[in-house]
């Protein structure tokens, strides 16, 4: 496989992690039907991206085989202010394009991104995922990150 | 009593005719006369449905079933059931107690097959439940018994999920020596047979996974030569990502194919690894995905006429036509282009079309078009030389040489475009295409007993010849009564 490097996003990659942070969101919904997608996804997920590349808090990393991203970590900085560790550098959302998976790529990604968090500030990482997602979840648990809050939903009738 | 004529082969080729089919597997043949071209030349040449209809549902009536426990032990006198069974059978009991290898050699189990399915995708008929299954497991049983001489009998079972069928299937691994699975859903199918291949002592076989598989890849594979080319080197579609074609898919790559070569079409277009969907296909069909991550090695997005554009061969199992295809996209395709058109009971498109629009070998499901692709032809040879050798399993390389004894069976009798397959008339195929599965298990060391090759066919020609020679007798002596008019 050739050369893969992981890099800051710029305003040039809006378009493309917007359509990326789509399909994660597809993907989670494959999770949990409460996860329904909403129709100008799309849209949103520009203007997500677009303030993310604009906020000194925020992170986005991006995967990049040649001229082709093909994955990205998103994560912003969150204060715990009852807790200690105080900082945490929040990772909301990484994907990688299927066809590399398997690959590490996941692992060096967060690998860079956690690095980057604790240049920033971050005493504790961590990282969001649908409760069903099990790839996910051995994805974290085998790199030494366990669960830490659970989120429970009830749709009122 | 009930034929074995080829129409009565694989269930999936059961109905060669166009007429008041419910519904089949992904629409009916009723749209298809709503849409397609004038139909009598098909009609013209099969016997009507509603004729094979009535004959099934009458008979079957009459016969009270197509298979039946027979003794193989004669009864002397009432003193004999002192032997056969108690208090003479303790004796055997304890013997296979203490070597439970030995239920092999001391009960029917070395050629007992049971032919299990939950009902939950029969035919063209959706999920029916077990109890629909059931006349069709039997004529499957039927198939196995008089073209591979397998005691086969029809076991549906009420699973309620992919665990449950897994757990049930398991559980009948003491009394059997191999288990045929048929209509199960897909992808459902696919975890089945994965799971039980590999914790099995057993062969377990899906028929209409390896079945059609086995049996396309030997007709490409004639195909192939008849046009003058190889395998490795052939751009081949995939029409249709339903069981049949992912596992033909599979089985194409083990036999050599290459798999960037190769292009997997769906409804939703080509297969590829940025597909919307490919997320979704991750989590609920991951055989699926996996084909589109290996194929399509260029990338290429569109649909079915941007897949046959320099295309080689194509295999249909995509859904009933016979509109489903239409010339143009066959034109697309190299010279000399190879089309099979697998649906039933009426296939993609009309063979007569597809030849019109360049395809030099078209074959279908059908015994009323050349080239029939039949699973018959290779189940009950499978099974017979799975069980001569007693074999743990049935792999991916003991199909392939199956499918290559059967294409050389046909090449021995001539290639032509009209023959690029034995038919199931043919019944010396069957011993073997036997023999040549149960060297490979031995040469692959999943055999308990080891034959050399020239045993194994003098042993499957037996058992054929026996079951062949039974039904006869049993006809001729008036057991098995003749049909009602």
């Amino acid at each position: 496989m050739a050369h893969v490097r992981v890099r800051h996003a710029t305003k040039d990659d809006i378009a493309v992690v917007a359509d990326l942070i789509v399909r994660l969101k597809r993907l989670n919904n494959e999770f949990d039907p409460l996860f329904n997608v909403v129709d100008d996804a799309k849209e949103r997920a520009t203007k997500y991206v677009t303030s993310t590349i604009g906020s000194p808090r925020s992170l986005l990393l991006v995967a990049v085989q040649g001229e082709k991203i093909i994955g990205f970590l998103r994560a912003e900085m969150r204060e715990r202010i009852f807790y200690d560790p105080h900082m945490e550098g929040h990772i909301t959302e990484m994907y990688i394009l299927p066809e590399f998976r398997r690959r590490q790529l996941g692992h060096d990604i967060l690998e860079q991104g956690s690095a980057e968090l604790i240049k920033m500030g971050a005493e504790i990482i961590v990282g969001d995922l649908p409760a069903r997602n099990e790839i996910g979840f051995h994805f974290y648990t085998k790199r030494g990150f366990r669960k830490l809050v659970e989120t429970f939903a009830h749709m009122p009738q | 009593m009930a034929s074995t004529s080829p129409e009565l082969g694989d269930k999936r080729r059961v109905v060669p005719v166009l007429g008041h089919a419910p519904g089949t597997e992904k629409g009916t043949a009723q749209e298809a006369h709503t849409t397609g071209p004038p139909r009598q030349a098909v009609v013209q040449r099969v016997i009507p449905k509603d004729e094979l209809s009535r004959k099934a549902v009458s008979y079957s009536k009459f016969y009270g079933g197509k298979v039946a426990t027979a003794p193989k032990v004669p009864v002397r006198s009432l003193q004999d059931f002192s032997i056969w069974y108690t208090p003479g059978v303790a004796a055997v009991s304890l013997t296979v107690a203490n070597d439970p290898e030995a239920s092999f050699e001391y009960t029917g189990r070395w050629n007992t097959v049971a032919v299990v399915s939950d009902g939950s995708r029969v035919l063209g008929l959706g999920n029916i439940g077990p109890e629909g299954s059931l006349p069709v497991m039997e004529g499957k049983a039927l198939i196995y018994n008089y073209l591979g001489g397998v005691n086969a009998f029809a076991l549906p079972v009420r699973a309620n999920d992919e665990e449950h069928l897994i757990s049930v299937v398991k559980a009948l691994e003491p009394s059997l020596g191999g288990i045929n699975l048929e209509d199960i859903e897909s992808p459902k199918c696919f975890e089945v047979l994965d799971r039980l291949r590999a914790e099995m002592n057993i062969p377990v076989w899906h028929d209409d996974q390896q079945g059609t598989a086995g049996v396309s890849v030997a007709g490409l594979f004639n195909a192939l030569e008849l046009t003058g080319r190889k395998l490795e080197d052939s751009r081949i579609v995939l029409f249709g990502s339903g069981a049949a074609n992912v596992a033909t898919a599979r089985l194409l790559i083990q036999a050599g194919a290459d798999p960037k070569k190769m292009l997997v079409v769906d409804r939703k277009g080509i297969l590829h690894p940025e597909r919307d969907d490919i997320d979704q296909l991750l989590l609920k069909n991951k055989w699926k995905y996996e084909l589109a991550l290996k194929t399509n090695g260029d990338r290429l997005k569109g649909v079915l006429i941007d897949a046959l554009k320099g295309a080689d061969a194509l295999i249909a199992a995509a859904g009933v036509g016979p509109n489903l295809i239409k010339k143009e996209e066959i034109a697309q395709m190299n010279k000399h282009a190879i089309a099979f058109l697998m649906a039933n009971p009426v296939p993609e498109m009309l063979p007569s079309d597809a030849a019109a629009a360049g395809a030099e070998v078209v074959a279908t499901g059908r015994s009323d078009f050349p080239n029939q692709v039949n699973n018959s032809l290779l189940f009950p040879a499978i099974f017979r030389g799975a069980l001569d050798v007693r074999a743990r399993t049935i792999t991916d390389t003991m199909v392939i040489a199956a499918s290559k004894e059967l294409a050389r069976h046909a090449k021995d009798k001539g290639l032509t475009r009209d023959h690029i397959l034995p038919t199931m008339t043919e019944w010396e195929v069957y011993p073997q295409v036997a023999a040549t599965v149960g060297d490979m298990a031995v040469r692959e060391g999943h055999a308990r007993k080891k034959l050399s090759k020239d045993e194994l066919l003098l042993t499957s020609t037996n058992m054929i010849q026996h079951a062949r020679k039974t039904m006869e007798a049993l006809r001729n002596c008036g057991v098995i009564l003749e049909p009602p008019e």
